[in-house]
């Protein structure tokens, strides 16, 4: 079981070795977070249990639509920063139409983070194969430290979910994720992912989740 | 004007507790459900309860800071807290705490991180008794934990008194009240070991060699309430491991 | 001013279920959540309670002082009652003095305790004319999960059964428990097109903060009705509301008088 450590534990003597989550003072390597200690040879790094979500590039997010400009929209996709769609950055945007014709407040999107400048504003693109307008399924939201749980190494936990359920999942780096499919099915998505938040840095979860979703579906089958 | 009590009497504080010794303290991590952080906290008959909020969106606009996260502070007592109903709203008081605390907090927290930003931080004291900024701190520090903010250490805090000629932890409403100096304190406390002091301030008057003194006694309160307030925290996140462990 | 997207969400799902007669949580369409009651948490004030719905929580202190009384009820006390919206309680609530919610909810649970007399204000006459009682009803919110009205109703009348009359402190007489004559419950429900809901979580007043509120007495008479939020509001739907709150009501005063 990895260790709970908190802000200002020492954790390395090796600058060499700081990894994230850590900050060097001193010669000294200590944790700047509330997290696990994840020590290898060559890296010291503390996965973090709570916090905001802090975009990066390459990010798949999920957010809402606060406001309608003529060049774009502005998303809020639940951090410090507000991101913004332009209009040309939305796939087969023909000229003739307006942005609010496409999408409107109140609605939800899958979209990339294209770019992040210095002064943190947060530019999105939907040009991506996984991107798109959210109009059925559920959209989910967990504490955004757990999303790489939620993934799974390699994406195994998710290739679970998908597997055992036959049900369409886009993990937004963000903590919102979107379900879709059967609804019962999405119902029992929906519970597992809470379970693997809930459980995240405990051992043979893959198992019990397993378990879990077996049980819940024979629950299903029987009503 | 009222004839003062004695404050030490045998040997003994009124409340029969030893010079160095704290008052009994309760520490609760994650006490509410809409902030990202937060710490229900009793220090003797103090009650607070801290919330944090953020990083998140700071508005008006001209309020951020474009290279870190801005940092607020809002020390608030509820109507109830005290005997005499005090007004709603900020008074001149709270202000000041509110501005000391921001600061010992903001040395602290690793805010180049998050430019553009704020980092709210609310405690509210529902009761109060002598030594509520040092509880509301206390508990502001576990919540700031709790949210995940990324800090360089823990803050710890606690008062000592001077009365009767004797310096005091941890003052109750009648020490501070009655005594000839009051002096809260803030520390950073960095694996297990007090850094810096992060909060100072001053109500009385004492010699040089009581400020020695004061300072070694508050190192003292402050390490026993670093220790409770790491066991609270512990607590909420190592209470997941047990009950998955029990139910296997 | 910050909105919150995790409420925002949760629109779609919370219509959809209600399309199919179910709420998000399980629960029936009258049912309130989990309730929690923990009276005198605040062993300086005069009486004090604090409140759980759900994820809900509001603190409520009760403070006495003598005061002049008005010079139309000379023989009367005062009761004051106001209510902090803090900012911890909830990501969209600002510091500053309380604003039309905050004045709206305490307003409500001030006419629901005034009109069903729970105190009897002749009762806190110290000297006719010139010195009553003034209690204060302090309601602060702690987290808001949803229908902090109920919440604060519910602590603000625990909080007064509770509450022992402070005359030692005045140097007028002994000390004596604030007599109680009445337990005013409100009930709250959301309003989503031609349903209601009793005891709305903050995701189900995602799809609109469309609510009314029924305040009863013991005896079933209604002390305070208010409608909150824009929306029209048909005679049928609101007779149901009328009958479920008080078989509500009468259900959660037994929770309080146990």
């Amino acid at each position: 079981m990895r260790k709970i450590v908190l802000p200002g534990d020492l954790v390395s003597t090796n600058p060499k070795l700081a990894g994230s989550g850590t900050y060097i003072e001193n010669g000294r390597v200590y944790s700047k977070i509330l997290g696990l200690l994840d020590q290898t040879e060559t890296q010291v790094r503390i996965i973090p249990l709570k916090g905001r979500y802090i975009p990066s590039v390459g990010d798949t997010v999920i957010g809402i639509v606060r406001e309608v400009t003529a060049n774009g929209w502005i998303v809020d996709i639940h951090c410090p920063y507000t991101a913004f769609l332009p209009v040309q950055e939305y796939p087969n945007m023909k000229p003739d139409k307006k942005p609010n014709e496409i999408l409107e407040i109140g609605d939800a999107i899958i979209a990339k983070v294209l770019n992040i400048d210095p002064k943190m504003k947060v530019t999105l693109t939907m040009k991506d194969k996984l991107c798109r307008p959210i109009r059925f399924g559920r959209i989910v939201a967990i504490n955004p430290a757990r999303v790489p749980r939620v993934i799974g190494k390699k994406g195994s936990m998710i290739k679970l979910l998908k597997g055992e359920l036959d049900v369409q999942i886009i993990v937004g780096q963000n903590g919102l994720i979107w379900l879709n499919g059967d609804r019962r099915k999405i119902t029992i998505a929906e519970e597992a992912i809470y379970k693997i938040e809930q459980e995240a840095h405990t051992e043979g979860l893959t198992d019990r989740i397993t378990e879990f979703i077996k049980r819940r579906k024979e629950n299903v089958t029987k009503a | 004007m009222l004839q003062k009590p004695k404050l030490i009497i045998d040997g003994k504080r009124l409340d029969g507790r030893e010079f160095d010794e704290l008052r009994p303290i309760k520490i609760e991590a994650g006490v509410l459900k809409r902030a990202d952080g937060s710490c229900y906290l009793e220090m003797g008959r103090n009650k607070v309860v801290a919330a944090v909020y953020g990083p998140r969106e700071l508005h008006p606009r001209h309020l951020q800071d474009p290279s870190k996260a801005v940092i607020r502070y809002r020390y608030n007592m509820a109507p109830f807290s005290v005997e005499e109903r005090k007004r709603p709203g900020p008074d001149r008081r709270s202000i000041e705490i509110s501005k000391v605390s921001k600061e010992a907090v903001e040395a602290i927290v690793i805010k180049e991180l998050f430019p553009r930003s704020t980092i709210d931080i609310f405690v509210e004291v529902l009761q109060a008794d002598a030594g509520s900024r040092t509880a509301c701190l206390n508990a502001a520090s576990v919540a700031l934990v709790d949210a995940g903010v990324p800090m360089r250490g823990i803050i710890s805090s606690v008062a000592v008194a001077k009365v009767d000629g004797v310096l005091v932890l941890d003052p109750i409403k009648e020490e501070d009240y009655y005594g000839e100096a009051d002096i809260p304190f803030a520390f950073l406390i960095r694996n297990g070991k007090i850094e810096s002091i992060t909060l100072l301030q001053m109500d009385g008057r004492i010699t040089k060699e009581e400020l020695k003194e004061a300072i070694k006694l508050a190192k003292k309160g402050a390490m026993e309430i670093y220790k409770l307030q790491r066991e609270a925290i512990m607590k909420k996140y190592e209470i997941e491991k047990e009950d998955i462990e029990n139910a296997q | 001013m910050h909105s919150d997207i995790l409420v925002d969400i949760k629109k779609d799902y919370v219509l959809s279920k209600l399309r199919d007669n179910e709420r998000i949580d399980g629960r029936a369409f009258d049912e309130f959540r989990k309730i929690e009651i923990y009276p005198n948490i605040i062993q300086k004030a005069e009486g004090s309670a604090l409140v759980k719905i759900g994820d809900t929580q509001v603190v409520v202190g009760i403070k006495m002082q003598p005061g002049e009384p008005f010079p139309d009820t000379p023989d009367k006390g005062i009761i004051i009652t106001n209510a902090e919206l803090v900012p911890l309680a909830s990501p969209t609530f600002e510091p500053g003095p309380p604003d039309e919610n905050a004045i709206e909810l305490a307003r409500v649970v001030d006419r629901g305790i005034r009109h069903s007399e729970a105190v009897d204000l002749s009762e806190l006459c110290i000297e006719e004319g010139k010195k009553v009682w003034i209690l204060f009803i302090d309601i602060h919110a702690l987290d808001d999960d949803g229908n902090l009205m109920d919440a604060s109703a519910l602590a603000a009348i625990v909080a007064l059964m509770n509450t022992v009359v402070p005359a030692e402190r005045f140097e007028l007489g002994n000390d004596f428990k604030l007599p109680i004559k009445d337990i005013p419950i409100s009930v709250t429900s959301l309003v989503v097109e031609d349903k209601f809901l009793v005891d709305p979580s903050r995701d189900e007043l995602s799809v609109g903060d469309n609510t009314i509120t029924i305040t009863t007495d013991k005896n079933d008479n209604i002390v305070a009705i208010q409608k909150s939020g824009s929306y029209l509001l048909s005679e049928e739907l609101f007779e149901e509301i009328v009958e479920t709150s008080i078989k509500k009501a009468k259900e959660i005063r037994k929770l309080v008088t146990s």
